[in-house]
């Protein structure tokens, strides 16, 4: 026992670029496929492993060398047509550094966008898809560790304002039009464009409830392939003005290399002076909509900059939330790296135990046949009276043995109980006895 | 002992101020759910107060400068329960809670005690009439907070500020809806409450026209009408906001100025 430990070996965002790390990117059933594997492989005791777009992890725990070295083996298989070697991009860490690890990275601590949600679901689908496999992958230590560390996600997003705010340039549009509308359910959306970024804008607005979502586009055609893709109506350009004037938001991302919305026409579209708000999120560059809009009674404008302001400030106070998540992990790591050590000493324990009850045995056997006429009675009462005062005796020695695994000095403790109470030799008693 | 309740009660709506203005400083995104518990805690002593002087003077606190402060703001405050309690709206709490300690605070100042003069029109209506007609106050008060949040919060939003302000207020539409809804509320209470006045006083001890009380009320209505009507056709939620902080601002100027050339005295007007 006291030769495991646990593992953690892999690559992410932070040591590996994006053309490297997707050679690593695991489908679920390639993922229990590694691990089925790994499973066969001496050594590895439990096995989890993480992959999402930004990072992949073999958790390992078992020997070191020879699981550990089985984790090495499993990635190199994937690192083929890659021209560095590999071991540049991998890192390791063992204990509790392995443990600390798992933590920050389900807090987000160690994702490439700090706070983002999406990491908690991944390495719950990580775990979960080892756990369902029929060979034994998770067992006690490795189940416990990933709980634990879905409990520490929990705590630090309840705990801090970590996941508060957005971070991303459509997160950021949406925080904004909520600003206006309060919700977006029901609303009505009018999206420019039909690349990527309107497809982004378009599935944000589906996402928050935004009814009646239409696209226009200078080329048609694309715009009803997005829709039909993504869902919304399509409308030719011309009827842009028409569309304007009942829309709650609009929505731009044109590749257009003149503003698409002029002054004139948002200002002929519209009422005179009397509509409900008009938010229009420009996210195109150059931008879509002339600046003079902005300046159009009850319409709100705002291009990249405003949003890239918003989701800067956001992740400037979530940086500053970082301290106490990091006080909430460390309290986490400490109180599983104290339970792990203290299971170090329960096999110790168990060895003692019954090396105690096997010399009680034999002492009161040997007693009990030299006194043939003793009765019924009497003999149960010696049984239970060794049987109490070796449980007395051991009382100490095992809480001691459990505090001071728990305490991390379980390795040299449980060597030096085993030398004093001479478990890795045969009992000469018992020898004699026999 | 009256006093003390009251100094107890304005302790609660202090810290409960403090906490929303700490908030709010600090860029937070929500208000703290303590501010709520601050408040409620200042508002069961302020009723305790109301009871004790209902004990003492064998009334409720509605008659003379002091004690009817103290009642207008015991109202401010419970309708501020009403937004504290409430995630989104919190913040209104941040302008309506102040305005409950100003209030409090000038009653104490003034002395928590009954007016001398002797009134022809007591009991169950009169109660009726100045609770009815302070809660259509508070909940003015109340629009009056909700509108000036929306105006700062329209104008962060259009001139792309996305500091504290942004962050802490809510949204521009919740903001209207509370708006509109404590103008429509503090139309039908100050209605009401001048109807049960009118109908007694008539009967009992008709008061003219240009009596500071009735002059008050009425530019009052006028006002809380006019912020209605203002609700209405488009665009009406700013226009709504604008409406509700001037005609706030106008019903205690209106009072103010007959107050202050009226004399009088130690009765509310």
């Amino acid at each position: 026992m006291s030769g495991q430990h646990i593992n953690v070996i892999g690559l992410s965002h932070h040591t590996a670029p994006v053309e490297v790390r997707e050679h690593f990117t695991y489908s679920d059933p390639e993922a229990q496929d590694a691990l089925r594997a790994l499973a066969h492989a001496p050594g590895a005791d439990e096995a989890v492993l993480l992959s999402t777009c930004n990072r992949t992890e073999l958790y390992v725990h078992g020997d070191t060398d020879a699981g550990v070295a089985h984790a090495y083996t499993l990635l190199e298989q994937r690192a083929r047509g890659i021209d560095h070697p590999l071991g540049g991009y991998l890192y390791e860490r063992r204990d509790q550094e392995a443990v600390r690890h798992l933590f920050r990275v389900v807090t987000s601590l160690d994702s490439m966008v700090l706070g983002e949600s999406q990491i908690q679901g991944q390495v719950k689908g990580a775990y979960e898809s080892a756990r369902s496999l029929d060979e034994r992958v998770t067992g006690p230590v490795l189940s416990r560790l990933f709980e634990q560390a879905l409990r520490v996600g929990g705590a630090v997003r309840t705990a801090t304002a970590l996941g508060v705010g957005a971070a991303s340039v459509p997160s950021a549009a949406v925080q904004l039009a909520k600003k206006i509308f309060g919700s977006l359910e029901g609303r009505r959306a009018l999206i420019l464009g039909a690349g990527e970024m309107s497809e982004l804008a378009l599935e944000c607005l589906r996402a928050e409830g935004a009814r009646s979502i239409v696209v226009a586009n200078r080329t048609e055609g694309r715009a009803r392939v997005l829709v039909e893709r993504a869902g919304g109506t399509a409308i030719p350009f011309d009827r842009l003005a028409h569309a304007l004037n009942e829309t709650d938001i609009v929505a731009t991302a044109t590749s257009a290399p003149h503003p698409m919305l002029t002054e004139k026409l948002v200002r002929e579209a519209l009422p005179r002076g009397a509509r409900s708000p008009l938010c229009i999120i420009d996210m195109a560059l150059p931008r879509d909509v002339e600046p003079g809009v902005g300046g159009i009674h009850n319409v709100f404008l705002y291009d990249l900059d405003d949003l890239h302001q918003i989701v800067d400030d956001n992740l400037a106070r979530r940086r500053s939330e970082l301290p106490r998540a990091e006080n909430i992990i460390d309290s986490a790591v400490d109180e599983y790296w104290n339970w792990y050590s203290s299971r170090r000493a329960g096999p110790l324990i168990r060895e003692l135990r019954e090396r105690a009850e096997q010399r009680r045995r034999a002492e009161l056997d040997r007693l009990l046949a030299r006194t043939p006429d003793l009765p019924e009675a009497q003999r149960r009462a010696l049984d239970e009276l060794t049987r109490r005062m070796v449980n007395r005796m051991l009382h100490g020695p095992t809480v001691r043995l459990r505090e001071a695994a728990a305490n991390g000095d379980g390795a040299d403790i449980v060597r030096a109980a085993r030398h004093l109470f001479a478990l890795d030799e045969d009992d000469p008693e018992q020898d004699t006895d026999r | 002992m009256v006093v003390w309740l009251h100094i107890g009660a304005l302790t609660g709506y202090v810290a409960a101020a403090l906490v929303l203005s700490r908030a709010l400083a600090g860029g937070e995104r929500t208000a703290p759910r303590s501010a709520a518990a601050l408040a409620t805690a200042g508002a069961a002593l302020h009723v305790a107060a109301a009871a004790s002087y209902a004990v003492r003077y064998g009334e409720l606190p509605l008659v003379g400068l002091g004690p009817s402060l103290s009642t207008f703001a015991l109202l401010t405050a419970v309708l501020s329960l009403a937004v504290l309690w409430l995630r989104d709206v919190r913040p209104i709490g941040v302008v309506l809670l102040p305005l409950a300690s100003v209030l409090l605070t000038l009653g104490v100042l003034l002395g928590i005690e009954p007016a001398h003069g002797e009134m022809a029109f007591r009991g169950l209506w009169f109660a009726l009439h100045v609770l009815l007609t302070f809660a259509g106050y508070a909940c003015f008060a109340g629009a009056f907070a909700a509108g000036l949040l929306y105006l700062l919060q329209h104008r962060e939003l259009k001139e792309k500020r996305f500091g504290r302000m942004f962050r802490f207020f809510p949204a521009l539409a919740t903001l209207g809806q509370w708006q509109r809804r404590a103008v429509e509320l503090a139309l039908i209470s100050l209605t009401l409450g001048l109807a049960v006045g009118w109908g007694w006083t008539t009967r009992f001890a008709p008061l003219p026209v240009s009596h500071p009380k009735v002059v008050w009320g009425v530019i009052s209505w006028a006002i809380i009408l006019g912020a209605l009507v203002a609700q209405r056709g488009s665009a009406r939620e700013r226009r709504g906001a604008i409406a509700s902080v001037v005609g706030f601002a106008l019903v205690v100027a209106s009072y103010l100025v007959l107050r202050l050339t009226e004399s009088a005295g130690d009765a509310f007007l």
